[in-house]
């Protein structure tokens, strides 16, 4: 089952054209690991998928439902509002720099979408966080603020918080990029132990080694397409495209 | 020189006030409670203002931050007007212009209120000053908490009201502090439309006694009042700071 799908995904900041016409579909229990240098769009689609960015061209799917579709910025379809919450409400995003809620404590920071969004009992909605921060392994964490909290275990609780809203897909846009080196096992552990439950994932990343392990499928993007994709094994250690070897080449 | 002590109790705290022999600089008691009424209503003007301010504040900011094109014209217009124009100006046109207008437009006479007046121009001015303090916070949080706060399925009124305009709170609480001890002290011009506020109530004293020594009176209790104020804002925004290590 297609969980996401573009299709001729463009995408523009003014003059500066980022998507150039992106089609990438990526299906039920599938780890998809995006690779490449920055600025090379990476990030501008994983939150175009979420509509935190609006497309300027194409079309977007999620669960085989469109979600947004467009032609030269304008909106196509006009989906209602509410649908389309309720589709993004079915992604997970993980974000480089956490942005956990700093005025709440690390529970708070799991239950509130939840309570607010869901509306559910808040004795529900503080079990299932509290499994949720077991399973990150910081339960005994919860009532700190996330200022007290070091950066992997930050971004940990950023994982439970998105998982509370049930998602169908998580997003991690470059999770660990903002982590001391010290601090990245424990957040990619965690990210391992999604991927082996069948989480469907869609990550970008520069832990090569992490995407060789656990990626079912390898994409590297350059200038605002996708060059290569493939099997960790085809693009990590053979690839085929002049810009992958040297982009693997600098990185390695 | 003799040394004969008045006490009394002013606003929770004791007054002492010591005279010479020769002047009559004394406070009698008909005059001690026209300082009082006269801080009542300083005391009135600026705590309404304060609180009509930050409620109303909150809505002409998200009105200057809404994509809405008529929403931020007019919130852009309101401050644009108040934060422009002399605050005596506005005190005149509410209290002395209105009901001018209104006796042309209908030919019937129409009084307003002093401290209504007052009330009025204070809340009017606080809301287009208090609107620009509170859109400025808004904005000095970092936007990764509304993208956050969107991914998560939040609205946008969720998103303000539950994660944006609490984290704002700690910042605003020193500009609201200032603000308010502005209000309190420009609550003076109030003299000019038949109000007694604790400055034109001394001065009156001051006049009919030919004695310096209420102006003295006056800057006490306008310093104790604005100490107090300083010391309550200062106490809040530690606490409202407390996530912040």
């Amino acid at each position: 089952m297609s969980m996401v799908k573009l299709v001729n995904v463009r995408k523009s900041f003014g003059d500066l054209e980022v998507l150039k016409g992106i089609n990438l579909e990526v299906l039920q229990g599938e780890v998809v690991c995006i690779i490449g240098a920055s600025g090379s769009g990476k990030s501008t689609m994983l939150r175009c998928l979420n509509q935190l960015e609006r497309i300027s061209d194409g079309e977007i799917y999620i669960e085989d439902v469109l979600s947004d579709k467009r032609a030269n910025n304008k909106d196509q379809m006009k989906i209602d509002p509410v649908t389309v919450q309720s589709l993004c409400a079915d992604l997970g995003m993980v974000f480089q720099s956490f942005n956990l809620f700093p005025h709440l404590t690390v529970i708070d920071n799991v239950t509130i979408a939840p309570l607010i969004v869901k509306k559910i009992d808040r004795k529900i909605a503080e079990t299932r966080a509290l499994d949720l921060l077991s399973m990150v392994g910081l339960s005994e964490k919860k009532d700190e603020y996330p200022s007290r909290l070091s950066g992997g275990q930050q971004q940990r609780v950023a994982i439970a918080r998105a998982l509370a809203m049930d998602p169908k897909i998580m997003m991690f846009d470059e999770p660990t990029s903002a982590l001391d080196p010290e601090l990245v096992g424990e957040v990619l552990a965690t990210m391992r132990q999604l991927a082996e439950k069948g989480m469907t994932m869609l990550i970008v990343t520069h832990e090569i080694g992490f995407a060789r392990e656990v990626a079912d499928r390898v994409i590297f993007m350059d200038g605002g397409v996708i060059c290569e994709e493939g099997t960790p094994e085809e693009v990590l250690l053979n690839p085929k495209e002049e810009r992958t070897k040297s982009f693997l080449n600098k990185i390695l | 020189m003799v040394e004969k002590g008045f006490v009394c109790s002013l606003t929770g705290v004791s007054v002492q006030i010591f005279y010479d022999e020769g002047k009559i600089n004394v406070l009698n008691e008909t005059q001690l409670w026209a300082i009082f009424d006269g801080t009542i209503v300083t005391l009135e003007i600026a705590i309404v203002a304060i609180i009509f301010g930050a409620v109303f504040g909150v809505v002409v900011a998200l009105g200057r931050l809404s994509k809405n094109k008529a929403a931020n014209a007019l919130s852009w217009f309101y401050i644009w007007f108040f934060r422009g124009t002399p605050m005596l100006l506005q005190l005149f046109i509410i209290y002395y212009a209105i009901p001018i207008i209104y006796l042309d437009a209908t030919g019937a006479t129409f009084t307003v209120n002093p401290m209504i007046a007052a009330f009025v121009a204070f809340s009017l001015n606080a809301t287009a000053y208090l609107a620009e303090i509170i859109r400025a916070a808004i904005e000095s949080i970092d936007g990764g908490q509304m993208e956050a706060s969107k991914a998560l399925g939040m609205s946008y009124r969720q998103a303000m009201t539950k994660i944006i305009i609490p984290q704002t709170y700690k910042r605003l609480v020193a500009p609201l502090g200032n603000e308010l001890i502005m209000l309190l002290k420009d609550t003076s011009l109030v003299s000019t439309i038949a109000l007694f506020d604790l400055l034109r109530t001394t001065k009156t004293m001051a006049s009919a006694t030919g004695s310096w020594i209420y102006y003295i009176y006056a800057a006490a209790i306008y310093l104790f009042l604005t100490t107090i104020i300083q010391v309550v804002f200062d106490k809040m925004e530690k606490k409202l700071g407390i996530y912040e290590r």
